[in-house]
């Protein structure tokens, strides 16, 4: 970086070294130095006893290390250059030759000074040319970003410990704006924020690095959601399906199974050639061990990159951890693959973030939130998209994941987000206790744009049913005191309660589509309207079972090809008659060994 | 031309130094260059010294300061008149299509304008038939006025606004201007391709400024498309339809940058400015002597919370106001209109008739008395209520269901086809409602459906669903 200062005539130097050099040394770093900016040059000595076996020159904004971490510095920065896109057998002469051919070079640098660090913020002086979103590096290998261009200083969040900062320490520049490696090699692993492995599992091959922040694919980038993504639950996909490419909210109450639906969804891609990544945001580091464990044991880890900033980590970290998840998911969906990336949670994304905004010192609007908290969440889930055929027809299905308040979906933070994404499933604590699982409130949750990503078969099988049991809901709490039931209405209850005791689906048992179809045609054809409401999902299990003995071609066509004839239709409702003619409530020696 | 230099960044807002102190006008357009790409910003004030300060209508990753910027002495311009008919355009007017430039031969405005005078003021009269049941009936939209969808995250804001492209400016014949303002990028992409599909493109203009843009963009982008539509009205004496889907966000970008251009916060965070900003755009929009403007406004509601100070400082500019509600939407019926919450400043005798007054007006005391027995039947039940009550509950049930309609443009969802019902009709069968005449058929009857013949077909299909 050249001096700009071009007004004063003389340049003055500042020379640290633990011993004041000699005359004839004095004397050549002048001449050097004035040969070099083309101006008179002072030199000024500083004391610094930590300087052993070298000096810091400093001229203007420009700083010559040449102190023993410096030069081992450019040591490991030539090492590290060397480490790219080579190939492990002949790595051992590369090291050799780089090695005997190191000479550490005098070259100027642009440092800068902490000026003040605390609360996982400092101020640093200098770094006349840093960029806005550059990431710099503090003393101790801690890096931060940028957040402030100040005339005389630089504001900066640190991602780690600022115990280890002091105000005084030099801050070196990288050139370059927060950005995560990304690569093949990062699939079964978990990493951190900044996509470092943290699973004790060695170095991670990065075949690219990307910048955190990337402006969402256009409006011409991208095309319709015209394909399913499968989430193996027969509540959401007959529903609330959901489309590849689609933002569709997870949102409820604690303890209520949100968590437990993205876990679903990601164990049900095995073999279906979608790239899973799970990015936790402020959670508890045992949970998330624990779901990394239940991935592995059920073998989606394979397809799976989780990365986690933990509760314990700072502020700024659980602040870009989604975006360096969404980074990585980007690099797959440019090949034209299929990502499903789940961010849990994006209420304590949002904490992290006004604790961030507070501390820069930004004012605080509706809930202490800065105002662009919705700008924060917007960015982010934009870039979750169906790339156009040109682009090559990847996509980015985000199933982002918010934590409400005694049932308020009616909040800040759940209604901005409510208002980014393409839908919201609601899961209400009520119908969780009550057994009802998944816990889907049917009024409140809603997708816009899955529909269109049906497979023919599903969407004519699931017909009107989610504004039948809207309306069975709403009749259930209108005749709760009433006894003088007209036949239609007491038949819309009774079908509405058999409804809801088939969407009630255990964890890890993720439905197959066909499973799924026919479940549907003959709930909609009112044939468990005689079985007794808490019988039904076990005559339902029974029935699934005869219908794959009698008619399992038809299953496996409508698993392929996503569609079902009028013919097949009837033929199920015929098998589904016939067996619902033989089948007793009390339950026979067949049904036991169902359960 | 005038060169400064960045001494500052902030997020979007950025200080530039011009030392030879000759200062760009406040609103003029200012730009830079990094890795080959220009990108533009624009004055807001003037700080004092040779400094001003401009908000960035781009991202500011990847600026340093020292970079040399250019004043442009104009204020930021757009295309308009017909070469802006089948394009898309983003907040500076340049394609997003794919397709060619406008040409510079092409007229271009200024994206900033002073109202019309009092004088030009046109007062409105007649009504706009939508298709769309409850809102012909309860809260007719006046031609030339403006319309306000009011309703918090999700409830189904831009299925309204399309449907009304669908039914309004499909049939209109007229010029209509679609500025998507802070919204999803993908809902731009679905109206595009509809609009080509549909082969109404060549009399329509797209604006996007989405959410995934930086405030700056968001703040400027309605400006940009409501220029387009001023000089169709003002040079060519047409009438016009402007959809803005969404006006909100263009207050809550204004709000991103307000604390940063150093303005203390006011009520719930937002910008001081914020009445002046919304009188500002909104007194532009508006119907003239020379031509009209007829608006539909998408305000989105931010936490559900109508006394929110951004949609309450919009409902004083409107003259039907369609609120929609959660409630509503969560029983299963859309649109998920509030019918007693919901405006209009024609529903006037003098105005829609005495026919048309009478029947809403009736229907809305209907629905008023339902909802004060509601507590009552949730307490004691429907047997506790005397026959006159009964009656009203039923009727005022059946009048909820029959406010629900299934939408052209949600039939790909659904699977159930739209329907347009002509305002006779809609008069018609609430007429026969509140009459007494359907009280035998089932209120499930009356969910989903067109017009009065479809209830009574649809009860009969009910009634052999049940026989069989």
């Amino acid at each position: 970086m050249g001096n700009r200062d071009t007004s004063s005539e003389t340049l003055h130097a500042v020379l640290r070294s633990a011993e004041r050099p000699s005359w004839p040394q004095e004397e050549r770093m002048i001449a050097f130095l004035e040969h070099k900016y083309g101006q008179l040059v002072t030199l000024d000595w500083v004391e610094d006893p930590a300087l052993r076996d070298g000096f810091l020159l400093k001229v203007g904004l420009d700083t010559y290390d040449w102190s023993v971490e410096g030069r081992l510095r450019q040591f490991k920065d030539a090492m590290d250059r060397l480490e790219h896109g080579e190939q492990e057998e002949d790595i051992i002469p590369l090291i050799r030759e780089t090695v005997r051919a190191w000479k550490p070079r005098v070259a100027a640098e642009e440092m800068g000074q902490v000026l003040t660090v605390g609360d996982g913020i400092a101020t640093v002086s200098g770094l006349s040319g840093a960029m806005y979103g550059e990431i710099l590096i503090f003393s101790g290998g801690i890096r931060g970003m940028i957040q402030d261009l100040r005339r005389e200083e630089v504001g900066c969040i640190l991602f780690g410990d600022d115990a280890e900062i002091e105000a005084g320490s030099p801050v070196r520049r990288t050139g370059r704006t927060a950005g995560v490696p990304v690569g093949e090699g990062f699939l079964g692993r978990v990493v951190d924020a900044l996509g470092a492995p943290i699973d004790g599992g060695g170095e991670i091959r990065a075949e690219s690095y990307r910048p955190v922040e990337r402006p969402a694919p256009g409006i011409l980038d991208r095309q319709p959601v015209n394909q399913p993504m499968e989430t193996g639950l027969l509540a959401i996909d007959s529903m609330f399906p959901i489309g590849r490419g689609q933002r569709e909210l997870i949102i409820g109450d604690r303890q209520t199974g949100k968590t437990a639906i993205a876990l679903d969804t990601m164990l049900n891609q095995k073999g279906k050639d979608v790239i899973c990544i799970y990015v936790a945001i402020g959670q508890k580091a045992s949970s998330v061990a624990q779901l990394v464990e239940t991935l592995r044991r059920r073998g989606a880890m394979d397809y799976t990159i989780v990365v986690s900033a933990s509760a314990s980590d700072a502020a700024p970290l659980q602040y870009i951890a989604p975006y360096a998840g969404c980074a990585l998911a980007e690099y797959f969906m440019e090949q034209g693959r299929d990502v499903l990336i789940v961010y849990d949670d994006l209420s304590k994304h949002a904490v992290a973030y006004r604790a961030l905004s507070l501390l820069l010192g930004r004012s605080p609007g509706r809930e202490a939130y800065p105002g662009d908290v919705f700008y924060l969440h917007s960015r982010l889930l934009e870039r979750a998209a169906h790339l156009s055929e040109e682009k090559g027809g990847g996509s980015i299905t985000a199933l982002p994941i918010v934590e409400t308040q005694a049932g308020d979906v009616s909040a800040y933070i759940p209604t901005n987000i409510i208002s980014i994404t393409d839908g919201q499933i609601f899961l209400e604590s009520e119908l969780f206790f009550a057994g009802q699982r998944p816990a889907v409130n049917v009024g409140l949750s809603v997708s816009r744009v899955g529909g269109a990503a049906q497979t023919k078969a599903m969407k004519s099988a699931a017909g009107a049913i989610r504004l039948d049991l809207a309306q069975y809901r709403e009749m259930e709490v209108f005749t709760q005191f009433s006894s003088d039931l007209d036949e239609t209405t007491r038949r819309q209850l009774t079908y509405g309660q058999g409804l809801m005791q088939l969407l009630r689906q255990p964890q890890y048992h993720p439905m197959a589509q066909h499973e799924q179809v026919i479940t549907l045609i003959c709930a909609m054809a009112h044939l468990l309207q005689d079985v007794p409401p808490a019988q039904v999902p076990a005559c339902n299990r029974a029935l699934l079972e005869r219908i794959r003995v009698q008619a399992a071609e038809l299953c496996r066509d409508i698993d392929r090809s996503g569609r079902l004839e009028p013919a097949d239709r009837e033929r199920i409702l015929a098998i589904a008659r016939d067996f619902l003619s033989e089948w007793r409530p009390s339950g026979s020696v067949k049904q036991h060994a169902q359960q | 031309m005038t060169i400064g230099t960045i001494a500052q960044i902030s997020g979007p807002v950025i200080d530039v130094d011009f030392p030879d102190g000759t200062l760009p006008k406040i609103r003029e357009a200012l730009t830079v260059e990094t890795d080959g790409t220009r990108r533009v910003m624009e004055v807001a004030q003037h700080t004092g010294g040779h400094t001003v300060r401009c908000v960035m209508l781009a991202a500011s990753e990847g600026l340093c300061r020292g970079l040399p910027v250019v004043a442009t002495g104009k204020t930021i311009e757009v295309p308009v008149g017909e070469a802006t008919l089948g394009r898309m355009f983003n907040v500076l007017g340049d394609p997003i299509d794919g397709g060619e430039p406008v040409p510079a031969s092409e007229p271009h405005w200024s994206i900033h304008r002073s109202p019309p005078s009092f004088e030009e003021q046109s007062p409105v009269v007649e009504i706009l038939e939508t298709g769309i049941k409850v809102i012909d009936l309860l809260e007719p939209y006046p031609k030339g006025g403006k319309i306000g969808l009011f309703g918090g995250a999700g409830v189904g804001k831009t299925v309204i606004i399309q449907e009304l492209i669908h039914n309004v400016a499909m049939e209109h014949g007229g010029y209509s201007i679609f500025t998507g303002v802070g919204e999803r990028s993908r809902e731009g992409n679905d109206l595009w391709s509809e609009m080509r599909e549909s082969g109404v493109s060549d009399k329509t203009a797209l604006v996007f400024g989405q959410m995934n843009e930086s405030p700056g963009v968001r703040m400027r982008v309605a400006l940009s498309g409501l220029t387009m539509a001023e000089y169709f009205r003002d040079e060519e004496h047409r009438n016009v339809l402007l959809f803005i889907d969404n006006i909100f966000r263009f207050v809550q970008a204004g709000s991103e940058v307000s604390t940063l251009l150093g303005r203390m916060p006011s009520a719930v965070g937002y910008q001081p400015t914020l009445a002046n900003e919304m009188g500002e755009l909104q007194e532009r929009i508006t119907s003239t002597r020379s031509g009209s403007v007829t608006s539909v406004q998408a305000v989105y509601v931010p936490a559900d919370d109508l006394t929110d100070p951004a949609p309450a400082t919009t409902f004083a500019h409107l003259d039907a106001t369609t609120v929609l509600s959660r409630k509503v939407a969560e029983q299963g019926i859309y649109p998920a209109v509030d019918p007693l919450e919901s405006t209009s400043r024609i529903l006037e005798p003098d105005l829609v008739g005495e026919e048309h007054y009478q029947i809403a007006r009736r229907v809305q005391e209907i629905l008023q008395k339902y909802s004060e027995l509601q507590d009552i039947i949730a307490i004691l039940g429907m047997e506790e209520l005397g026959e006159e009550d009964r009656l009203t509950v039923m009727r005022a049930r059946k009048i909820q269901r029959f406010l629900s309609q299934p939408f052209h443009v949600a039939e790909k969802f659904t699977g159930t086809p739209g329907v347009y019902v002509p305002l006779s009709d809609t008069l018609a069968g609430f007429k026969a409602i509140i009459s007494g005449e359907m009280d035998e058929y089932p209120e499930a009857a009356f969910f989903n459906v067109g017009t009065i013949d479809d209830v009574k077909k649809k009860a009969r299909e009910l009634q052999s669903e049940a026989a069989s």
